[in-house]
């Protein structure tokens, strides 16, 4: 009989539907992987399964009884528990005071039982020949492998009968993903249910005896895992897209190199990152999230420290900050991930906020020209097409896809020539995001360089000349030509690397 | 994990306990580099101190100047705990003053009145407190804002109960600071009970589970702990602190005063951080801030001793306050480049 059995789940916050008539059953003993893109709902599912949050419509049975946590203790009881990737973990408490958080053995007068606490702890690394770890030692002290490794002992200490593994394995380096692998076939041996989340598809043929595909908010399939081919898994995640979105991809890019970057490295999340890109060229940044295009696009623009060698329009530059990144004319701009709280000042007016960052340049001895500045914000509202009534209109009243024209409007008057778009349609309509991307060409086509990150997959394959996927803050791949589509950008950034 | 280790492992597979090398001592010593900072300093001023004044390193001298600090001690105390949550209690000066003017008001000559009315004002500090933490997490705000608020609305209230400083207390109230047990009074006493409280209270699951929320809240929050209850209880013991040190407050002065509480505020924050402990939460412990306490009460003395203005004292006790705050983010930084 099936341990877990999940019957039209569905999830929303506000309007947006996040889980939709899910489906989804599995047996004790067996590991069972989640597969989708980001977004495709895997991540609501579980968090629904862990009781992090409630679902609005649906049944779930858990040992054939009805199951609807109301928090993660309440999870617990009923035995699931969750390896988050957002660790659960206090960095000013210790590897076993982690371990046990809330469930330490207690002496008489109320305080934790330190003997007992070690044993345990000893016991149960032992019991599951975890990597060394010293319990004693401060959380805040590990590296983000070992924090994973806690965060899994965590887990294990509450004896779970069914085990979440959220993407456990990215954080750990390959000795240590391989004895997860193992653990997690070992736990299923027991008679655990162990439902696995990875992007490596790899791990997940190595280890799922079932698998269930996500995708829109919604399961689509679910396999016998010997029974499916990787491409029907990939087809499968992706499905069908509508794409008269796009305008027509004329190739404007010149020889001329507007920015080279050599071995940009930034901590753990980038890691020797090399790319080119040219004048007139829109370059995509593809990958799975979190794989390093975050702090690629922050190093570039000086908002994150990085070490490495940048040239602009062939000249070697130092960007220690947004400001040497700004200066000058053809110089560097980026339109945030977050325009609400990076971008744009919601109170001021149209006006003010395209103008506020490039004053200088209708000031005439001092004096603000108000002549000059009214012309050069029409010539941008008309160019952008921003529809506000006028420029004095507050931007917090436009709509998303009107702010962001404001951003573009504001980034296209410090004068930058190389331009890095994070996301910039996310929160956008559909007629607007049209738009969005004509004006993207219609800038290339200018003799702009643009670098592009989308969340969504589609907008980089139809609007990109080259994509760049990155992986655990690598270049993965470089994709050109006909080879730029869906099923070659998660190749790369899922299974091993083609040549680039 | 090299493959040395990986062999010393196999080799004893029944005991898993310290694979790597040894203990990380300059870690440990990064750690606890504000609390070395501040026994510096105390070692310093004493000595200073003793240089200048006779009869400094005597049992006498330990028992006046305990007496002297352990007003901000107690009021400290529950500062601490509220530092270590990551929060801040500004209420503290409202309570101290309210309690005053509560027993000033209130205690007469027969035991069992005072005693209720003592008792009284510790449940109000907590149940004051307890609010604090309630308004904290239902309104979602700042616990600067809602104890700042929450200190003026007390200072009120303990005006409108008696609008200046008088009233009286018992005798034998006022006598207790002044009571001997085996050569050392009770205020001495009281220290040593604090710091036993503190090796208790640390080590408790309530105590664990106030400094993880201080460390890292959402974490706490996704380990299953209520962060209403925690705030509850977090500034309910802070509120229980300040009332505690009210009612030894008026053992030093006789009286009840609707405005002595602000002297306590700042400087129950900055014992703390002298002491060691972080601001930003999960870090700390009470014997910094005690040592902090100390090196407050005793720059007053040095002032005195040294025949300057004694406005020099809060000039004195701002300079030790930046070089703490110095030491412990030097360290702070030291540490951290380490991790990453």
């Amino acid at each position: 009989m099936d341990l877990v059995t999940v019957k039209g789940l569905s999830k929303r916050y506000g309007g947006i539907v996040a889980l939709s008539e899910a489906a989804f059953s599995a047996r004790a003993g067996e590991v069972h992987a989640l597969l989708g893109e980001n977004g495709a709902g895997k991540s609501t599912f579980i968090q629904i399964l862990s009781g992090a949050v409630q679902h609005d419509g649906g049944t779930i049975l858990v040992g054939g009884r009805d199951y609807r946590p109301a928090n993660p203790d309440a999870a617990q009881a009923r035995g699931i528990a969750a390896v988050f990737q957002e660790l659960s973990l206090i960095p000013d408490l210790s590897v076993e005071q982690n371990i046990w958080f809330r469930h330490e053995p207690r002496t008489l007068l109320g305080t934790v039982n330190r003997t007992e606490m070690r044993r345990k702890t000893l016991a149960l690394l032992e019991k599951y020949d975890f990597p060394a770890l010293r319990p004693e030692q401060e959380l805040r002290r590990l590296t983000l492998a070992e924090r994973q490794i806690v965060e899994i002992a965590k887990g294990l200490a509450k004896d779970p009968r069914i085990l979440i593994l959220d993407e456990a394995t990215s954080a750990l380096p390959a000795r240590e993903a391989e004895w997860l692998l193992k653990l997690t076939r070992q736990l299923a041996a027991e008679g655990r249910l162990v439902i696995f989340i990875s992007h490596r598809m790899a791990e997940v043929r190595a280890i799922a005896d079932r698998l269930t595909i996500f995708r829109n908010g919604g399961t689509v399939a679910a396999h016998e895992a010997a029974a499916v081919s990787d491409d029907e898994i990939v087809t499968q995640m992706i499905g069908r897209h509508l794409d008269r979105l796009y305008p027509e991809r004329v190739p404007t890019m010149t020889d001329r190199v507007a920015l080279k970057v050599g071995n940009l490295t930034s901590g753990s999340r980038l890691s020797g990152v090399d790319l080119s890109l040219r004048e007139g060229e829109i370059l995509g940044v593809g990958g799975l999230q979190g794989h390093g295009q975050r702090e690629l696009f922050q190093a570039l623009f000086g908002a994150t420290k990085a070490s490495g060698a940048i040239e602009l329009w062939g000249k070697p530059v130092a960007i220690g900050n947004p400001r040497q990144a700004l200066t000058g004319k053809d110089g560097i701009a980026l339109v945030p991930e977050d325009r609400r709280g990076q971008g744009l000042l919601l109170t001021k007016s149209v006006r003010e906020n395209l103008t506020l960052s490039v004053i200088k340049r209708f000031t005439e001895s001092g004096l603000l020209s108000r002549q000059k500045e009214a012309a050069l914000v029409k010539e941008m509202v008309d160019f952008l097409r921003i529809k506000a009534g006028t420029p004095e209109q507050l931007a917090g009243t436009l709509s998303g896809g009107n702010q962001q024209k404001v951003i573009f409007g504001k980034m296209l008057l410090t004068q930058a020539r190389v331009l890095l778009l994070y996301d910039p349609t996310r929160g956008v309509d559909v007629g607007t995001k049209g738009e969005i991307f004509q004006l993207m060409r219609d800038l290339a086509a200018r003799g702009y360089a643009i670098l592009f990150h989308s969340s969504d997959m589609p907008e980089l394959v139809h609007v990109a000349d080259r994509v760049l996927v990155m992986r655990n803050g690598r270049i993965a791949a470089t994709l050109e030509g006909d080879y730029i589509s869906e099923e070659e950008i998660l190749r790369a950034a899922m299974l091993e690397t083609r040549a680039a | 994990m090299s493959v040395e280790q990986t062999v010393a492992r196999a080799q004893m597979p029944t005991q898993m306990k310290d694979t790597r090398p040894g203990i990380d001592w300059r870690g440990r010593a990064l750690d606890r580099a504000p609390f070395l900072v501040a026994c510096l300093m105390l070692a310093l001023i004493v000595a200073i101190y003793g240089s200048l004044q006779s009869g400094v390193f005597t049992l006498d001298e330990l028992n006046l100047d305990t007496a002297a600090a352990m007003t901000l001690m107690l009021a400290a105390t529950g500062q601490t705990i509220v530092l270590v949550r990551g929060g801040i209690d500004l209420s503290i000066g409202g309570m101290i003053s309210l309690g005053t003017v509560i027993a000033a008001t209130r205690f007469t000559d027969d035991p069992s009145t005072t005693a209720f009315w003592a008792l009284a004002i510790l449940a109000l500090g907590f149940l004051i407190g307890a609010l604090n933490g309630l308004l904290i997490s239902l309104l979602k705000l700042q616990p600067f804002l809602v104890t700042l608020a929450t200190w003026s609305i007390l200072n009120g209230v303990a005006m409108i109960i008696l609008p200046t400083d008088g009233g009286s207390v018992p005798g034998w109230w006022v006598g207790f600071a002044s009571g001997q047990l085996l050569g050392l009074t009770s205020p001495v006493w009281m220290l040593l009970a604090l710091l036993a409280f503190w090796w208790w209270f640390r080590a408790t699951r309530v105590g664990i589970i106030i400094q993880a929320s201080g460390s890292n809240e959402k974490s706490a929050f996704l380990s299953g702990v209520s962060i209403t209850r925690v705030n509850i209880v977090t500034y309910g013991l802070s509120g229980l602190f300040a009332a505690g040190a009210a009612l030894f407050l008026i053992t030093q002065t006789g009286a009840g005063s609707p405005t002595i509480g602000k002297d306590y505020i700042l400087p129950s924050v900055a014992a703390a951080v002298i002491g060691g402990v972080s601001l930003f939460g999960g870090r700390g412990h009470l014997a910094g801030t005690l040592i902090g306490a100390f090196v407050l009460t005793l720059i007053g003395n040095l002032v005195f001793v040294l025949h300057v203005s004694s406005y020099w004292q809060p000039v004195a006790s701002g300079v030790i306050l930046l070089l703490s705050v110095l030491a412990s983010s030097v360290a702070e930084k030291a540490a951290r480049s380490r991790v990453l």
